[in-house]
């Protein structure tokens, strides 16, 4: 009799007790899809090998990046400028203040002195373009966005093509980050600017994963802040948002440059221990304040893997292959446990491991 | 000759209007209290929402009084917001990059704003160039420096000490940075009301001519405007690291017009017709608990923006008419 209540009692328990321990599906479910993103990335090629130094010779392409003062396109168009020496075309950055008449100027150069390719990175608008680009794709220039759309939004009006990155993915990533870390109660305010062509594939993502996993117990509420104005108006909405809806518990700058003016807001309402802030793109200062404990995740990119990619997509364009879809640019998670790896102080391109290196080299099939 | 039935009630009707008009940016800022705490009291109504307003806008405030100095002697300076900037990150390479204690950083930090206008006074005064283009120019050169050296990167990791001494810790659960801003705002009056030489600041910008005349050296006085703008300006980018703790080329930048609208719209009220110290600070408090009570509503962003253009407008346009009422004859 007394083995038979101590079974029964045991089974109960299990039943009971061992359940509430078990995560909920939501959360489950999250951390499954962070799971790949929190190992060093591998190397995966977006294409076939081919012969780049034969095929890309005596080509050239010119960059023009949002703004030359932006950390993020200069960096990357390093790496670009590094992989034309390493292969042997020309590569020339179109420097410029952010200006849209700057942009326009260095179409003109690049049609006038005969470029192949022009690459428009990071949110260089086609749209505020459209007769230049018209121009150039009529004397046979090839003019490619780059990191500027995601997967499945249109390429914009008159281009040759697009390098997209997942926005979509990095949106689902940070809502999952969320969910997970609130065991499916999250409540977040998610800062955005809509005049940023991503923001839209990255919102819908977050919209999509919190609808989907936790459509009853998640809520989000959305700021926008245009570009110009992140100093002047996220602080003081974020504060006003904190002090008026006091159960939020995370909050999600889509581009974490804005973590600058959140973490005030979030310390002057006293709020430290209990709002978190996970965000994306992997800037080194943003890391510098995850190592401080400042923001809880960054969703890095390496600039350097992202030069590569985009210009093993546009070498293929040039060389007559078949356009890459996706080129295959990691996302890596950084948080308190790994962002030591980003250096002290965190440096560019730093923490993500060297695979890709070898990995292009053998791709474009380069002697060294 | 008519007799005027009034004529007892008139200068009680005049003081009234005057009082009307010093209040006036008070008891604007009163109202959107009032309509903001009964809309939405649970949220507005808190002495966490209020400390947060009061705590939170003091670079703001600081900027704009040090910009009240040259506006009072009779110039503009346009250098202030990349000298905010030039600071906070100077103070951000020195301590976080080299390692270089806060003190000594803050310290070249602020030698470096003396120094701006110290640079401003020369070439405005020796060169006779007139102040919109000397600070316009400085200042749009400084933003290079600082692109420069901070190689247009953002730099965060600057020393606790900083930021515990702005927005860390609290008397009466405000931010000490709200301190700071009341003990310059304090100062500046004193000086502009009680001083000989705050009274030569104010004759140089009331006529130039005349203050040579009367035996001020004006040179002087204007470039003392000068240094002392670069001086607020430096201490505002001290308080601007210390809020983020980090600093970046770029964002402090847009400080410059705010920092004249407020400047603009305090000189409506407390002493009506010149900059002071008391009505900028007033101003820049009621445009931030608009902007906040409205943000608290969940209002859109860009309504903030129709918010505090049409309000410095309306006020100063208010103004005027009450000026121009008092100045029409009887």
């Amino acid at each position: 009799m007394k083995v038979f209540r101590i079974l029964a009692f045991g089974l109960i328990y299990a039943a009971v007790g061992g359940n509430a321990h078990a995560q909920s599906p939501a959360v489950a479910t999250a951390e499954q899809r962070l799971a790949p993103y929190r190992k060093l990335p591998e190397f995966v090629a977006a294409g076939p090998a081919f012969d780049a130094r034969h095929c890309m010779e005596g080509k050239s392409i010119l960059g023009i990046p949002v703004s030359s003062a932006n950390p993020f396109t200069k960096n990357i168009y390093i790496a670009m400028a590094a992989v034309a020496k390493k292969v042997g075309f020309k590569f020339t950055e179109w420097e410029n203040q952010g200006q849209p008449s700057q942009w326009v100027q260095g179409m003109n150069y690049a049609i006038n002195n005969k470029y192949n390719l022009i690459d428009l990175l990071g949110g260089t608008d086609p749209k505020v373009l459209a007769p230049q680009v018209k121009a150039a794709t009529s004397v046979g220039i090839k003019v490619i966005a780059s990191h500027y759309s995601g997967f499945e939004q249109p390429a914009p009006p008159g281009v040759s093509g697009v390098v997209p990155i997942d926005y979509f993915r990095a949106g689902q990533l940070l809502a999952d980050w969320a969910i997970a870390k609130t065991g499916g109660k999250a409540n977040a305010l998610v800062i955005v600017s809509m005049e940023v062509n991503s923001t839209a594939s990255m919102l819908n993502g977050i919209k999509e994963e919190f609808g989907k996993l936790c459509p009853d117990t998640c809520k989000y509420k959305v700021i926008n802040a245009p570009v110009p104005e992140w100093s002047t108006k996220i602080q003081p909405n974020v504060q006003s948002a904190l002090l008026a809806d006091p159960s939020i518990n995370y909050i999600i700058p889509i581009y974490d440059s804005m973590s600058q003016f959140v973490v005030p807001a979030v310390t002057i309402t006293g709020k430290q221990d209990k709002v978190k802030i996970a965000t994306f793109n992997g800037t080194p200062f943003v890391l510098g304040m995850v190592q401080q404990g400042k923001v809880e995740m960054d969703i890095g990119e390496n600039l350097d893997w992202i030069g590569h990619a985009i210009a093993d997509a546009e070498m293929r364009i040039l060389c007559g292959l078949p356009e890459v879809k996706d080129p295959k640019i990691p996302f890596y998670i950084f948080d308190q446990t790994n962002a030591d790896a980003a250096g002290h102080p965190p440096q560019l391109s730093t923490g993500y491991g060297n695979a890709y290196i070898e990995g292009y080299r053998k791709l474009w099939q380069l002697a060294n | 000759m008519p007799v005027r039935a009034t004529r007892s009630s008139e200068p009680l009707r005049k003081a009234l209007v005057e009082w009307a008009e010093r209040l006036g940016l008070f008891i604007a800022w009163a109202l959107t209290i009032a309509i903001f705490g009964l809309i939405a009291p649970e949220a507005f109504f808190t002495w966490a929402n209020f400390s947060t307003i009061l705590g939170s806008q003091a670079v703001l405030v600081v900027l704009t009084l040090g910009l009240l100095v040259p506006l009072t002697a009779g110039d503009y300076d346009l250098s202030m917001a990349s000298v905010l900037t030039l600071s906070s990150m100077i103070i951000a390479v020195l301590n976080v990059n080299h390692q270089i204690p806060i003190g000594i950083a803050v310290g070249v930090a602020i030698a470096v704003g003396v120094l701006t206008g110290f640079l401003n006074g020369f070439f405005i005064l020796y060169f006779r160039i007139h102040s919109l283009i000397v600070t316009l120019g400085i200042g749009t050169f400084l933003h290079g420096i600082t692109l420069w050296i901070s190689d247009s990167m953002t730099i965060s990791g600057i020393s606790a000490a900083l930021v515990n001494a702005v927005i860390v810790w609290r008397f009466l659960g405000v931010p000490l940075e709200f301190y700071y801003a009341m003990a310059v705002c304090v100062a500046l009056w004193y000086v502009f009301s009680y001083t000989a030489m705050g009274r030569r600041v104010l004759f140089v910008g009331r006529g130039r001519e005349v203050a040579r005349l009367s035996g001020i050296h004006v040179d002087r006085v204007r470039w003392g405007a000068l240094i002392t703008s670069g001086f607020l300006s430096s201490l505002a980018g001290v308080l601007y690291a210390g809020t983020t703790g980090a600093a970046d080329p770029s964002s402090g930048l847009t400080y410059l017009l705010p920092a004249f609208a407020a400047a603009f719209l305090g000189s409506t009220s407390i002493e009506p017709g010149r900059f002071n110290p008391w009505g900028a600070t007033v101003a820049v408090y009621f445009l931030v608990t608009g902007i906040t009570g409205l943000s608290i509503l969940g209002v859109r962003t860009f309504v903030q923006d129709l918010f505090y253009g049409g309000a410095l407008v309306v006020a100063v346009a208010l103004s005027q008419i009450v000026r121009g009422r008092e100045e029409r004859p009887q």
